[in-house]
């Protein structure tokens, strides 16, 4: 016998004489473990009051073993596919129609292409250029151009209002406004050639931003003073976390167009624009890049 | 003999016109590549750039960096400062035997450190792209960096975190609620590393004062770090801040560190700055970031795919010897790295060339919510890295930063992974936990419970 044989022969006599494990213990019924609730309510301690008052983010939520609690990880869910829900939205192509703007279109032809070709969104369609070209108003101070973005959920929801009240505010000064427009497949950069192509002073471009957990209907706003191609981040300033738990979108209106009297005034945008004298009117947000506190608000609830 | 760049399958020849334009071809499929218009056309053609980037040999990669000598400040550092002793070792060795040798049982940890300071950051890249998965795997975790700060970081069973307290108004109270949490979920050995949302000095030393205080109140053997600009952080020692690491992100050519707002002389003067007033001991104290896509995002990628042009931000931070390198895979969007399998493929590639080339690495996995991964595939790429011995994951409550919007690693995985792959954080640290009663072979009494933090 070779001697791989004699040690199988071994290891199978011992592997036969007992079971590989012992029998399992008999269980008692196990206890409902307790109620877990998502957020923490404040009064329960100081550190969750403390947290509350200064934090969105999802503290003091316990855990079981070393994961989330079943509550937890459903409110996670939620908000990531609240998330990825308002990526995954399209803005149709009646939307500009239906309110009366002026429907514009970048060189992107599909959604996937949209996020994989951010160049491509940066630029708009012949068919676009021409109708810019022929059906809107010429030599404005400013461009308002309302878009889809990241979110096409916070451009359908609150970027009509967003739009219509910055119009507003911007008449009020006395600003011309020029021929709004609703452009889809859209990025940020789309203003500059939007804006060269009407000579527009400034350009404004108001659009659905890139999603964070639970905050899908978000809306960011990008200024540029002479927009034309070329233009860069530097050139710009912007309002962040437009929607009813961040910046309200009446409040938002306000700062911008404040924004766009300054570029007119100073001549220029960007981080040559010197927001000091501003500070009072635009309020914390100071124009650049400012994310506004928002309040985390539970999403799912199952009746009981 | 000069170099042959055809190769042959299945009867049809195909032709490549550079060495820039293998390398890239015989990258692994990424967005960021194909939206510089340098991918391979089909995996077919993948394939026969693979072939012929294993017949290159290590001499011929030296012969033709990514970006040229006479334009690139990086490159001529790379080359200028090359352990000669150690390139001569391998550098008549094809790319395909390169990574044979690598694989070879013999080749063990110290050899690995033996020539690592003989490498190019092309080489890494190169052999990078002959690896699969368990490949890049089996041989990163061959390679042990170690590296010492407050703490000693990297050793062998160790999976350390850093955790990320970020608040969209630089809140400290808010800061400081995120990171009493972290903390008793035994999460921040790495760094206790704040992204600002206001990029000055005053609160940059405001927020590393306030770490400090914690870390001191409660004698934690950590790092402190708020990952401002490098001149912000200057200005911040200047006012005598306690800096435990200096931070900054890089780029992997010099179009692409100008567009940072940096340069290799202004990394030296930070360097010396933090080398006379660092706050830990040390002897390291640099922490980098960066990512596949940075300089095709700035329009300097000289033609170079973004894998190559990665390993170049590592050619660079391995200058400073530094404390943690992180790259933050999923971050710079579905236009570079478009869904779960690139992020994945990703994160392996550059924690693998990282410590190719000696660096203590770490990796950001993490997605923002426009690209195609989802939370189950983000949770096994954390369990791939620290199988393949990553030395360090991000922490933040339930992976969401609220200031950057994107998906990382939560305080609950850290200990998640650490238990289910047998890991200790470093040892000075797991010696606190014990101590404070958060974690002793298990989670301790006072785990999860912020409370236990003051």
């Amino acid at each position: 016998m070779s001697a791989t044989r004699e040690r199988m022969a071994a290891l199978k006599a011992r592997l036969e004489a007992s079971s590989p494990a012992p029998p399992p213990t008999p269980i008692e019924p196990v206890l409902a473990p307790p109620r877990r609730v998502f957020p923490t309510p404040k009064t329960r301690n100081r550190f969750a009051e403390n947290a509350a008052a200064h934090t969105t983010a999802l503290v003091g939520i316990g855990h079981v073993g070393t994961r989330y609690a079943t509550d937890v990880i459903l409110q996670f869910q939620a908000e990531l596919a609240v998330a990825h829900q308002a990526v995954a939205t399209e803005l149709s192509e009646s939307f500009a129609a239906q309110h009366a703007l002026l429907p514009l279109q970048s060189r992107v032809t599909s959604h996937r292409e949209f996020l994989l070709r951010p160049d491509l969104g940066r630029r708009l369609d012949e068919a676009s250029l021409a109708r810019l070209r022929s059906q809107a108003m010429k030599g404005i101070d400013v461009q308002p151009i309302l878009a889809d973005g990241l979110s096409a959920t916070a451009c359908m929801g609150s970027g009509v209002q967003l739009l219509q009240s910055f119009i507003r505010e911007c008449e009020a000064f006395g600003l011309s406004v020029g021929t709004p427009v609703c452009a889809r497949f859209a990025r940020v950069w789309l203003e500059d050639e939007i804006g060269e192509t009407v000579q527009a002073k400034v350009a404004a471009i108001l659009l659905g931003e890139r999603p964070g957990l639970g905050t899908g209907d978000g809306l960011s706003a990008y200024l540029v003073h002479a927009p034309k191609l070329g233009k860069t981040d530097g050139d710009r300033n912007m309002l962040s976390n437009i929607h009813t738990r961040g910046t309200r979108p009446e409040e938002a209106a306000k700062r911008l167009a404040v924004l766009a009297r300054a570029m007119l005034e100073q001549g220029t945008s960007g981080v040559s624009l010197d927001l000091g004298k501003l500070a009072k009117e635009l309020g914390d947000s100071g124009g650049r890049g400012y994310r506004a506190p928002q309040e985390r608000v539970r999403l799912v609830e199952v009746p009981t | 003999m000069p170099m042959r760049l055809s190769s042959t399958i299945r009867g049809i020849a195909y032709a490549f016109g550079s060495v820039a334009e293998v390398l890239a071809k015989a990258n692994a499929p990424k967005s960021g590549d194909v939206l510089a218009g340098l991918a391979a056309r089909d995996p077919v053609e993948r394939v026969a750039a693979r072939a012929v980037l294993s017949e290159l040999t290590l001499h011929d990669l030296r012969e033709s960096p990514a970006v040229p000598y006479e334009v690139d400040e990086l490159t001529r550092m790379v080359e200028d400062t090359l352990d000669e002793q150690a390139y001569r070792a391998l550098s008549h060795l094809t790319v395909g035997q390169f990574r044979e040798w690598l694989l070879e049982t013999k080749t063990t940890g110290p050899v690995l450190r033996s020539v690592a300071k003989g490498l190019t950051p092309e080489m890494a890249a190169a052999v990078c792209k002959l690896m699969s998965t368990l490949d890049l795997m089996v041989v990163s975790k061959k390679c042990e960096v170690v590296v010492r700060a407050n703490n000693t970081f990297g050793l062998a069973g160790r999976l350390s975190s850093r955790l990320q307290p970020n608040h969209p108004t630089d809140d400290i109270e808010g800061i400081l609620t995120s990171l009493r949490e972290g903390l008793s979920y035994g999460c921040g050995d790495a760094v206790l590393g704040v992204n600002p949302a206001t990029d000055t000095p005053e609160s940059t030393a405001e927020i590393l004062k306030a770490l400090t205080g914690v870390m001191e109140k409660n004698g934690i053997p950590t790092q402190q770090c708020v990952l401002s600009h490098v001149t912000v952080q200057l200005k911040a020692l200047e006012l005598g801040a306690p800096m435990g690491l200096m931070f900054q992100s890089l780029s992997g050519t010099e179009g692409g560190n100008r567009a940072f707002g940096i340069s290799l002389a202004l990394m030296d003067e930070a360097y010396d700055a933090m080398k006379a007033k660092r706050y830990a001991p040390g002897p390291n104290f640099m922490y980098f970031e960066t990512g596949q896509g940075s300089a095709l995002s700035s329009a300097a990628h000289h033609g170079a795919d973004q894998l190559t042009l990665e390993a170049r931000c590592y050619g660079f931070a391995r200058r400073y010897e530094p404390f943690l390198v992180n790259t933050v895979v999923g971050f710079i969007g579905p236009e570079y790295l478009e869904d779960g399998p690139q992020i994945t493929r990703a994160g392996l590639e550059d924690h693998f060339m990282g410590k190719l080339l000696g660096l203590s690495m770490g990796c950001d996995a993490c997605f923002t919510y426009h690209a195609r991964m989802s939370q189950d595939e983000l949770e096994g790429l954390k369990v791939l890295l620290a199988a393949a011995g990553c030395s360090y994951l991000m922490s933040l409550p339930v992976g969401d930063d609220i200031m950057l919007n994107y998906q990382s690693t939560s305080f609950h995985d850290i200990p998640s992974v650490q238990a289910l792959l047998g890991k200790r954080p470093t040892p000075e640290f797991d010696a606190w936990l014990a101590e404070r009663g958060i974690w002793d072979d298990g989670p301790g009494e006072r785990f999860g419970d912020p409370a236990v933090i003051r």
